[in-house]
């Protein structure tokens, strides 16, 4: 904080401060306090955090959509092989999850419908994007950069996977919620604390956006099995309550992280012997019951995909 | 505060994940010929270093090229990081020399509007409160027509993920320069929607 200014008990916030604030670590100590009870200061942060939310939105709205920077040549041995790797192993349980992707009949739009029955081959063809196939079922292992789905067919799909492949993560994950984890927080006030239906952590993708109160986003704080606190970037803390309702969305997921026996869902180009190099997964541990999916994308472009995979992971609390 | 994933635009994936020691352990991994952990460093990485460098180029196509040619070093230099700075801030150095090659090749100016860059802050005026009526889309579109200088710093200190030290570091200025800019870049930003609201 800087030198005190002649109006104000306390210094102001200082520019590093307010950077600091505006690109989502916590504001502590003296300078919340004095962020609390100072306009100019209040002001200035808010300025600040418009400038930081365009970045951010700037870079939401330009997510790179082409094959990663794969290696092309390299002094070192043993680099002849590519990133994406297929292995086949083969499934035992039948998958409880039917994903079907329809007509993408609204330009712009992605949609998911939840619907009974329903069924299909192991890989089916994408309408709207001539390019795409998806599989879904019930994962089984991951092997590497690679998984295997057990579709409802009961067959396995080995799904290949490379390092722009867009990986999401659903479900009742509270144990993801921990000090520091950048969220945003969707659900009703009540009695002072805002109810989590929905928490979704790390860089937020487009689609994760469905109705019902606006987000609050900030950082966890003093996190624990009932709940945590919320540190907004402007400072405030406000108290979340979380419960086995609580669907958390881990936007940007690692496959290591997936568990097997969860329903998943994958987008990709068909390969040789049945594979699919996946370009998405979603895993959703907490998929409608006794539903299908069926998802409905504009274009075959890595924002339209994504798009799809985040309607799909927030499917528990939105589709209908 | 300096933690430089705990900020915006950088994902906190689970309990117990620390991303500095990830990161260090993918980067030994990679200098070993590992590719899965090259595409592990990718997913950590590659978005946040995707999205500066569009900022900066403003050209997807040069911005892929650059990207490729950014991560192509990583895997040829992982043994050559020492750990003197994080491996978030030394990537995207990375990929600023390699934009700044680029952009020379094509005879645009890189680093050379730095005096105009860093002119000092005007103080609170009108242009602040041009910021005050702003929506987030007006913001952006505002962004984008700042120079090279600003928009480059405007990204490393809100999408990078780095703290302010770590952006002086991957500009080699001072930090008071930094500082300096980055008010620079917010006055011009002003500038920018108050002059589109004179123009409505």
């Amino acid at each position: 904080m800087n030198a005190d200014h002649t109006d104000t008990r306390d210094a102001h916030l200082d520019l590093e401060d307010l950077i600091a604030g505006a690109a989502g670590q916590p504001v502590v100590g003296r300078a919340r306090e004095h962020l609390a009870g100072c306009g100019e200061c209040q002001r200035e942060a808010s300025r600040w955090n418009l400038v930081a939310d365009g970045v951010s939105g700037l870079a939401d709205a330009a997510p790179p959509a082409s094959q990663p920077a794969r290696p092309r040549r390299t002094g070192r041995p043993g680099l002849s092989r590519p990133w994406r790797r297929a292995l086949l192993v083969t499934g035992s349980v039948a998958a409880a999850l039917v994903l079907l992707v329809g007509g993408g009949e609204l330009a712009g739009v992605v949609h998911v419908h939840v619907g009974q029955g329903g069924g299909g081959t192991d890989l089916t063809a994408v309408t709207g994007c001539s390019q795409l196939q998806q599989a879904g079922g019930t994962l089984e292992q991951i092997h590497g950069s690679s998984l295997v789905i057990k579709t409802a067919s009961g067959r396995p799909v080995t799904v290949t996977t490379t390092a722009t492949t867009f990986v999401s993560q659903s479900g009742n994950l509270l144990g993801q919620l921990t000090d520091g984890a950048s969220v945003r927080v969707r659900g009703p006030r009540s009695g002072g604390a805002i109810q989590a239906a929905l928490v979704t952590i790390g860089q937020p993708f487009s689609a994760v956006n469905p109705e019902g109160p606006a987000p609050v986003q900030g950082t966890v704080a003093d996190a624990s099995q009932t709940g945590f606190t919320l540190v907004t970037p402007r400072g405030a803390r406000e108290r979340v309550t979380t419960s086995g309702d609580t669907l958390v969305v881990v936007a940007h997921a690692r496959l290591g992280q997936l568990q097997a026996g969860t329903a998943i869902f994958a987008l990709g180009q068909a390969g040789p012997d049945g594979t699919l190099a996946a370009r998405a997964v979603a895993a959703i541990s907490q998929p409608p019951s006794g539903k299908h999916l069926r998802v409905s994308v504009r274009d075959c472009s890595t924002s339209s995909i994504e798009a799809a995979i985040g309607r799909i992971s927030v499917a528990p609390v939105s589709a209908g | 505060v300096n933690d430089p994933h705990r900020g915006r635009g950088a994902a906190t994936f689970s309990a117990g994940h620390d991303p500095a020691r990830d990161d260090a352990g993918l980067l030994r991994r990679i200098g070993q010929g590992d590719d899965d952990a090259m595409a592990a460093f990718y997913a950590e990485h590659g978005r946040v270093v995707f999205a500066q460098v569009l900022l900066v180029t403003g050209e997807r196509s040069l911005t892929e090229e650059i990207v490729q040619d950014t991560m192509l070093a990583v895997w040829r230099g992982a043994d050559a990081f020492r750990g003197a700075s994080s491996v978030r801030s030394w990537v995207i150095a990375i990929a600023r020399r390699q934009t700044r090659d680029r952009l020379r090749g094509r005879r645009l100016r890189v680093v050379d509007d730095t005096y105009l860059a860093d002119q000092p802050d005007s103080g609170p005026g009108p242009e602040a409160m041009a910021l005050d009526r702003a929506e987030l889309a007006e913001v952006m579109g505002a962004i984008r027509q700042l120079a090279l200088a600003h928009r480059e710093v405007l990204g490393l200190a809100f999408g990078s993920g780095l703290s302010l030290s770590e952006v002086a570091g991957v500009l080699e200025l001072p930090v008071g320069t930094v500082k300096t800019r980055l008010t620079a870049a917010r006055t011009a930003l002003n500038g920018i929607l108050e002059q589109k609201g004179q123009n409505r």
